[in-house]
């Protein structure tokens, strides 16, 4: 049976299947090796920054859930990496919980606060729940800097974690972290898509295109809002635990609006509504300012500070969301898609349709 | 495919090749370190100068000679005041760079994670400026500072203000960050064993209208005001606080406040009597061997910011950089520079009130910290009170 | 007496951003999120073009900030958000947040991060009973804020473009078909919006000091309009009055540091008794 390209999902079968052709397989068989054997060819720096990448794809998938799968504008993600990097303090220093537990405690607490962040979801849409997990992020920031106020004079700088240990094996150095990261995020991005594939992501995609047209399907609105939420907030406070683990400092000083600002361009670089995106737009959005580091060190020294750099860095991420949004709406992801395609018919520039071939 | 895709494909590729792609590595017959500060974030204004500062010292150093014929070079990078750019490049420069020290930093955000960092490769850091508590005693390993430490900075204060008046209500304000509340609480300590009452008033990071918060001080019929935050908050709170109707005497802490906001405030308030300014370093206006010799530095070498205490305390982390090198001797190992630093005596020649010491349990030493009051007429700062010397914390930290 | 002074100075700088908000909310159904940014920007081309000729010049300042205003409003529509017809309304949304990136760092690359004090008649003057005093700029300020919310009154209610611009803000597509020129009519509510912009920017300028941090204003002027309803010009200046007075308010009596909180607490509060805003419209609510 001919089928109408790799993208082209024409009935429910295709559309449940994940690797639709066997090129893709090897494809994902030769990534991983790539992954497994790039620190071996690389700098310790670089694999800091492969470090700092995969730390970030594990919160862009979780806001990828939310917002590129079922619609729901969140401008609180900064707060729930918070979330998941002050529960890791909690547990380590008050009660001294191993790593193996603080993990999902962390993923635990994160998916609480999601509930509780989206109930407003139940009530206002659009920019009016955009504006609600704006005020939770305040209030969340504000608890952890009390907590990290009261700490102690100590924590002036940030309260220090020790690393991580899982039975007599510690992980420390940005190899081991590579290795582990890299199995973790195998894995999550595994789960969630699956979890895109199946009920509640085709739930989430209903609501995400009309939401009363999926209640007038028979979806249970508030359930799977609020799924969304938690779903994405604990993969948030994953993160933010991770990362705590990986720096072995925690201050609230990093959690800004700002920085839930970067997630958002995240999944908007790599096109909402996939999970690759979420994955090349993280990749994308960390390395883009250590790459324009790197141009401008071509540049004549004069150039180089008094703001400049600093500026374009930051100007970079936001000519990146509005050139995309305006250009490429569906991010690196529709770009693969189309190399895929490109390469998938070749010669031919369009399928040739089923009638066509009688 | 489209043209569009292949372009930014390509564009891309390019971006994320460049992040491979190696810096220059610098010559091998010289002494090199990493200085990583803020030179194009927020703060910038206050950190800028202090590289500066320290740039200005190296020059004149390597014009000399060098440290017995051998030159220093400095590998410079930018962390733009976030904690990740500033490991990142402490990283970079410990393993690609091989530096032997790392100066400088930022914002104390920035201060912990490099300090951690660099403490498993072994690479001793100093700091000057802001400062943290990993340096004072028990002293981490690898850490140092020659800077301001908020705790300390706030007991300092709090003695020194006896100069402006005995007894009565202090006020303190600063913005609701780990430091400054850190910086609060053990000014309010000080103050309160030395007998005066104490309230305080805290904004959020970002106010920039400070009328409403001078209002609430001012309510509170403070005798002294004193202030725990930098150049761009003194510049809002000195005219509001003038405008709500407190008139009475006002004590900018110095992290980071140059003397050219100082002026500014003074002007914005309507040319302003009760001015005052603590700091560990000297102004540019005082007149002493140590201050003209950075002033002549800056002129022969000239700088982009206005001169500033802030290139008075940078010059003197050069003079510490430079000790601490010829100490090491040829060729210097990051092992052997921590042994020295750990013992090493700086002369400050006026700069301070007394030479920097450091001692393998106390990465800081003892500080030296002054009252300046402003003087409008005469257009300068000028001392009010003897330098104060602070051993130690009488609050210790839990 | 100077609570009153105070909160009258502060709700006039919310109820400026917040008309803009507005303005631009009607013309074209988008939230713009980089309000605040523009407000900045917009002081800082004040503060420079007033400097221009050696001296600060407050003609040369206006003229700039009028200038920039023009050029702004125009590019941003026909540039950006004229492609964006058609799309989901977050992608509109989306594009002003990452305009307002694109704007926070102009300030960092054309000025340099500095930060700038308006300094034209800030020294207290006008002395207050209670010892508190006014500045010039003060009121100018608000007589500023008054004269240009009445000449949006005169402009939309009596002037032929302003009539055209409610048909386009009622129905676009109506009004483009009786010969509206809805493009020409939705550039100029950018320039509108981004003249009230900087109009509150360069007061704000005045009273405390522009910087990158400053530009978090913008999402207080956008609680302003969403309390006061999205749609309405009325709403915004009811709107700005009561985030000023709950801001203040928290200041003096409950603790400082929630003030920075408190536009969305009550935003929250007020979302949920009235979403649509106290003087909104209700059908708007499902617009967005």
């Amino acid at each position: 049976m001919a089928r109408a390209g790799t993208n082209l999902r024409t009935n429910y079968v295709e559309a449940n299947e994940v690797l639709r052709r066997p090129y893709q397989r090897v494809l994902i068989v030769i990534v991983l090796a790539g992954a497994l054997l790039l620190p071996a060819a690389s700098s310790t720096y670089f694999v800091h920054l492969l470090d700092l990448c995969l730390l970030s794809a594990i919160g862009a998938l979780g806001l990828m859930l939310l917002t590129g799968y079922c619609g729901q504008i969140s401008l609180g993600h900064a707060a729930f990496l918070a979330v998941g990097a002050f529960t890791t303090v909690i547990l380590t220093v008050h009660v001294g919980a191993p790593f193996v537990v603080v993990l999902p405690a962390a993923a635990l607490s994160g998916a609480l606060l999601g509930f509780i962040v989206g109930l407003p979801s139940l009530r206002f849409r659009g920019v009016y729940l955009a504006i609600s997990t704006l005020a939770m992020h305040y209030a969340i920031i504000y608890l952890a800097t009390s907590y990290q106020a009261k700490f102690g004079s100590s924590a002036t700088a940030g309260i220090t974690i020790p690393d991580p240990s899982i039975g007599p094996l510690v992980l420390a150095g940005d190899h081991a972290w590579y290795y582990f990261l890299l199995v973790l995020t195998a894995l999550i991005t595994a789960g969630c898509v699956n979890l895109v594939r199946t009920r509640p992501g085709r739930a989430w995609m209903a609501i995400r295109d009309r939401d009363i047209a999926a209640q007038a399907l028979g979806i249970n609105l508030a359930r799977y809002k609020l799924l969304a939420f938690m779903a994405s907030s604990s993969l948030a406070s994953l993160s933010g635990s991770l990362l705590a683990y990986y720096s072995n400092v925690v201050t609230v000083e990093k959690y800004t609006l700002d920085l839930a600002v970067i997630y958002v361009a995240m999944i908007i670089v790599g096109g909402m509504g996939s999970i690759l995106g979420a994955l090349l737009g993280a990749i994308f959005i960390t390395l883009l300012p250590f790459g324009i580091d790197s141009l401008f060190g071509y540049l004549p020294r004069a150039w180089r500070f008094g703001s400049t750099l600093f500026g374009v860095q930051v100007g970079a991420v936001g000519v990146c969301i509005i050139a995309f949004l305006l250009f490429e709406p569906k991010g690196l992801a529709e770009i693969w898609r189309r190399i895929e395609t490109y390469f998938d018919r070749w010669p031919f520039r369009y399928r040739p349709l089923e009638t066509a071939r009688r | 495919m489209n043209r569009l895709t292949s372009r930014t494909f390509f564009a891309a590729l390019v971006l994320t090749a460049c992040t491979c792609s190696a810096n220059v590595a610098s010559a091998q017959n010289s002494y090199v370190v990493g200085y990583i500060t803020d030179l194009s974030g927020p703060l910038a204004d206050s950190y800028t100068p202090t590289w500066e500062g320290f740039e200005l010292y190296i020059k004149a150093l390597n014009d000399r000679g060098g440290i017995d014929g051998k030159k220093v070079d400095v590998v410079l990078d930018d962390d733009g005041l976030k904690a990740d750019r500033a490991v990142a490049a402490a990283k970079k420069q410990a393993e690609r760079d091989n530096v032997v020290g790392i100066f400088g930093l930022s914002l104390s955000s920035t201060q912990g994670p490099v300090y951690a960092e660099m403490r498993k490769v072994g690479v001793p850091v100093v700091t000057t400026f802001s400062g943290i508590l990993d340096a004072l005693p028990p002293s981490k390993p690898f850490s140092y500072s020659t800077g301001v430490v908020f705790e300390v900075a706030g007991e300092a204060i709090g003695e020194l203000i006896k100069n402006i008046k005995p007894n009565g209500k202090v006020v303190g304000m600063t913005f609701d960050s780990v430091g400054g509340r850190a910086a609060i609480s053990h000014n309010k300590r000080m103050v309160e064993s030395l007998g005066y009452t104490w309230d305080e008033v805290i904004f959020p990071v970002t106010t920039s209208d400070f009328t409403p918060f001078a209002q609430a001080v001012a309510e509170k019929k403070p005798d002294i005001v004193v202030g725990h935050y930098g150049s761009g908050q003194n510049l809002g709170v000195i005219p509001a606080l003038r405008r709500s109707g407190y008139a009475g005497p006002y004590v900018i802490a110095s992290y980071g406040v140059t003397e050219d906001t100082v002026r500014q405030a003074a002007q914005r308030a309507g040319n302003d009597q009760n001015v005052y300014y603590v700091t560990r370093y000297s102004t540019v206006y005082d007149v002493n061997p140590g201050v003209a010799e950075v002033a002549a530095a800056q002129k022969k070498y000239g700088t982009a910011k206005p001169f500033s205490s802030m290139h008075i305390t940078g010059w003197e982390l050069g003079k510490f950089a430079e000790s601490a090198l010829k100490g090491c001797g040829w060729p210097c190992s990051r092992e052997k520079l921590d042994q020295v630093i750990q013992t090493l005596k700086v002369d400050a020649n006026g700069l301070t009130g007394g030479p920097i010491e450091m001692s393998p349990q106390d990465h800081y030493g003892p500080s030296y910290w002054r009252l300046y009051v402003w003087n409008d007429s005469a257009r300068k700062m000028e001392p009010k009170s003897d330098w104060l010397k602070k051993t130690a914390l009488k609050f210790p930290v839990q | 007496m100077e609570f009153a002074a105070t909160v009258v100075i502060l709700t006039c700088t919310y109820a400026l951003l917040a008309a803009g908000i507005v303005i631009l909310y009607k013309a074209g159904r988008v939230v713009n999120f980089a309000h605040g940014e523009l407000a900045i920007v917009g002081g800082y081309v004040f503060y420079s073009s007033g400097l221009m000729a050696g001296g600060m010049s407050v003609w040369l300042a206006i003229a700039g900030a009028l200038v920039f205003s023009v050029v702004m409003g125009v590019v941003i529509y026909m540039a950006m958000m004229r492609r964006l017809v058609g799309e989901p309304f977050y992608v509109a949304i989306l594009v002003t947040v990452g305009l307002g990136i694109v704007l926070k760092s102009a300030i960092l690359v054309i000025w340099r991060a500095e930060r700038l004090t308006i300094d034209v008649g800030v020294a207290p003057a006008i002395r207050l009973a209670g010892g508190a005093s006014l500045s010039y700029m003060d009121v100018a300020s608000v007589a500023l804020t008054i004269a240009f919310f009445a000449g949006l009154y005169l402009f939309f209610s009596f002037t032929r473009l302003g009539i055209q611009f409610r048909g386009t803000a009622e129905n676009a597509l109506l009004a483009s078909q009786r010969g509206v020129n809805v493009n020409f009519v939705l550039s100029l509510a950018w320039v509108i919006a981004i003249m009230a912009a900087s109009l509150s920017g360069v007061l704000f300028g005045g009273r405390a000091f522009l910087s990158t941090e400053s530009v978090t204003i913008g999402l207080a002027g956008l609680t302003a309009a969403l309390v006061g309803g999205l749609d309405s010009l009325r709403g915004a200046v009811a709107g700005a009055f009561i985030v000023a007075c709950a801001q203040y308010l928290t200041v003096r009596l409950i603790d400082p540091v929630l003030s920075e909180a408190v536009p969305f607490l009550l935003l929250l509060l007020v979302m949920s008794i009235r979403p649509w805003g106290l003087f909104g419209t209700l059908e708007e609510l499902d617009r967005v």
